[in-house]
């Protein structure tokens, strides 16, 4: 009998949900603009997927073609260009380190360098912007 | 037997290591730098001490700091769990030179094993086939670049130093070498403290299949079987399993045998791995390197096999004979291991930190988890992503897969994004299924392992979502932290 789910909270966390007769387990957790979701082997997450460009308001008075932001929490190994180079789509620009592993963030389009914005050593933050191209 | 063990490590492993103390009458002692003052291992052990900053190079692998710890208190052996020292020379030998049991072989030997050029020596010598490679004595970028044309493309560059793919980079054409050889070091350097590389020739259709060996200070040395790990991600092993799906009988008489003659010739002691790859084309295997040390896949092994590794590695330390002969050990069904990974498969598995806001382990018979994380704990960026190990065994590999896919299925751990939807799409594909796969199983199947473009979220799965704040987790009781107000029990 297809309708509206019923939802039982069995545990913290945890709802038993009846569709239409089958019941299904799902676990919730996180504040509400920053849920996360687990039902059968799946993730869910409701934040950072639907709105990625939320950060950019704390931006530059002017505008900018793009930023190269750090995809997570990691230190700045390497920058590898400076204000003024003209990079290409997929050149390397700067060499983060985190959980022991390199990643190369790397230019999503060409374009000239306009700013750079972290350096070797730093530890940087999810989002922070590292360089900006014009 | 040793009475109190300094464990020289963090996450799952301390955890597991703690476990095998407790039932021994060890007392055990934790290690932990700033970042993991209320990491869970912390609370598994009998006692605990800080030893530095966040940053490994500072901690996890500052010999001195262990040492000291030790000293400080009071322990009269160290067990190094895997990576960090785990196969550092001087790390066994400090504590050697302090008295200290090393829980694992002589620092010679670690040395040895550690050297590629002398540990390939010793294996051709004791009869058993190698993969044509060097560690080239000019370690410069000219000097590596000599090395990769003498060996042939495609070729591996490498740490000398260790495993677990961190610094190495494949090179399939003479213009990735120089990026390669940088990177390569850099890890080398971060991971290991040691930048040596080494250079080999990549075997492109091969297994990674490892024989387990346990030997005692009476001269007795033992395989237990043998596990695959073919299932790799830059070289990083994702789904283990005994026994090997590749393996005819006969090759695995073959394979363990070799082993035996290795860990023989090389007067090995404890629990080590004979890591060979296996040519798919005509079965012939390779040595590639001995791991002196406890592996994260351990556990398949202690499935199939009814023995506790880390017990027997501590029996041995203690001077303890292994009680059983030759052929005594027997292998009895078969178990996978999938680890869980904080990476987000959809972006180019990006390790992921965060707090961890919610965590349920599944139970159920032939299920086990080996766990370094716990409700509220942190995921940090500083160390290695793996936050746990799935271990499903049965009568069957088919059952045992049956069996993992379930406990996945319902292993929720929210907070930072994991590896367990891309193990599931692993565990289903038609390949592994068959147990047809190679080195190069997850690199062929990118596509046909990808995520589904952006998978909706079920109506039901949204109205959980949307549901009361209450829901539980650790941010409904963030309120009241229980860890913030114990901070000062143990001093």
């Amino acid at each position: 009998m297809p309708g509206e789910p019923v939802l039982t909270r069995i545990a913290p966390g945890t709802f038993s949900v009846d569709v239409g007769g089958r019941r299904e387990i799902v676990y919730v957790a996180g504040p509400p603009n920053d849920r996360w979701a687990f039902w059968n082997g799946h993730i869910f997450h409701s934040a950072g997927d639907a709105e990625p460009t939320a950060r950019r308001e704390v931006g530059p008075r002017t505008p900018i073609a793009h930023a190269l932001s750090a995809p997570m929490p990691a230190t700045v190994i390497r920058v590898l260009v400076a204000p003024g180079a003209r990079v290409k789509k997929g050149d390397a620009v700067v060499l983060l380190e985190a959980m022991k592993m390199e990643l190369a963030v790397r230019s999503l389009s060409d374009g000239t360098i306009t700013a750079v914005r972290c350096h070797a050593g730093e530890l940087v933050q999810a989002d922070q912007v590292l360089v900006e191209l014009g | 037997m040793i009475k109190r063990l300094l464990i020289a490590n963090r996450g799952e492993i301390a955890i597991r290591i703690a476990r095998a103390c407790g039932e021994l009458g060890i007392e055990s002692v934790a290690v932990y730098s700033e970042a993991d003052e209320r990491a869970p291992h912390v609370a598994a052990a009998d006692r605990a001490i800080a030893i530095g900053p966040a940053a490994p190079r500072d901690s996890y692998l500052s010999i001195p700091q262990l040492v000291r710890a030790a000293q400080t208190t009071e322990a009269d052996a160290v067990h190094p769990g895997y990576g960090f020292l785990s196969e550092n020379a001087a790390f066994a030998d400090a504590c050697e030179r302090a008295g200290l049991i090393f829980v694992g072989p002589p620092s010679h030997v670690i040395a040895s094993m550690g050297s590629k050029i002398e540990a390939r020596r010793l294996m051709q010598s004791a009869g058993v086939a190698v993969v044509p490679g060097e560690t080239p004595d000019d370690q410069s970028d000219d000097g590596i670049r000599r090395a990769v044309d003498r060996v042939g493309l495609p070729a591996l560059i490498k740490a000398s130093a260790g495993g677990g793919g961190k610094g190495m980079r494949r090179v399939v054409a003479a213009s990735d070498i120089a990026d390669a050889v940088q990177s390569a070091r850099r890890e080398a350097l971060s991971a290991f403290g040691d930048g040596t590389l080494y250079v080999e020739r990549l075997i492109e259709r091969s297994r990674h299949v490892e024989v387990q060996i346990l030997a005692d200070h009476q001269g007795h040395v033992v395989h237990l079987f043998e596990r695959d790990c073919s299932v790799q991600r830059r070289h990083q092993k994702v789904i283990e399993e005994s026994p090997s799906p590749g393996l005819t009988p006969e090759l695995v008489r073959r394979i363990t045998d070799a082993a035996v003659r290795a860990a023989d010739a090389v007067g090995y002691r404890n629990a080590g791995t004979i890591e060979f790859l296996l040519d798919v084309k005509d079965a012939s295997f390779y040595f590639l390197e001995m791991n002196t040390r406890l592996q994260v896949e351990h556990p398949v092994t202690e499935a199939v096999t009814g023995l506790d590794l880390v017990r027997a590695q501590l029996m041995v330390a203690s001077g303890e004979p292994l009680g059983w002969d030759t052929h005594q050990p027997t292998q009895r069904g078969c178990a996978i291991e999938a680890r869980v990974y904080a990476e987000d498969p959809a972006r180019g598995f990006l390790p992921q930190a965060g707090r961890v806001l919610l965590y349920r382990e599944p139970r159920a018979p032939g299920v086990r988890i080996d766990s370094g994380i716990a409700e509220g704990a942190e995921v940090s960026v500083h160390y290695d992503p793996l936050l746990a190990k799935v271990i499903a065994s049965a009568e069957s590999r088919e059952l045992a897969r049956l069996r993992l896919i379930a406990a996945l299925r319902h292993f929720p751990i929210l907070g930072v994004r994991t590896n367990i939807p891309f193990l599931l799409r692993i565990l289903d594909h038609p390949r592994f299924r068959a147990g047809d796969v190679d080195t190069a199983f997850l690199d062929d199947e990118v596509s046909s392992l990808a995520e589904p473009a952006h998978l909706e979220a079920p109506a039901f799965v949204i109205a959980a979502m949307a549901a009361a704040p209450e829901a539980g987790g650790v941010d409904a009781r963030l309120g009241w932290d229980p860890w913030q107000q114990s901070r000062d029990w143990r001093n």
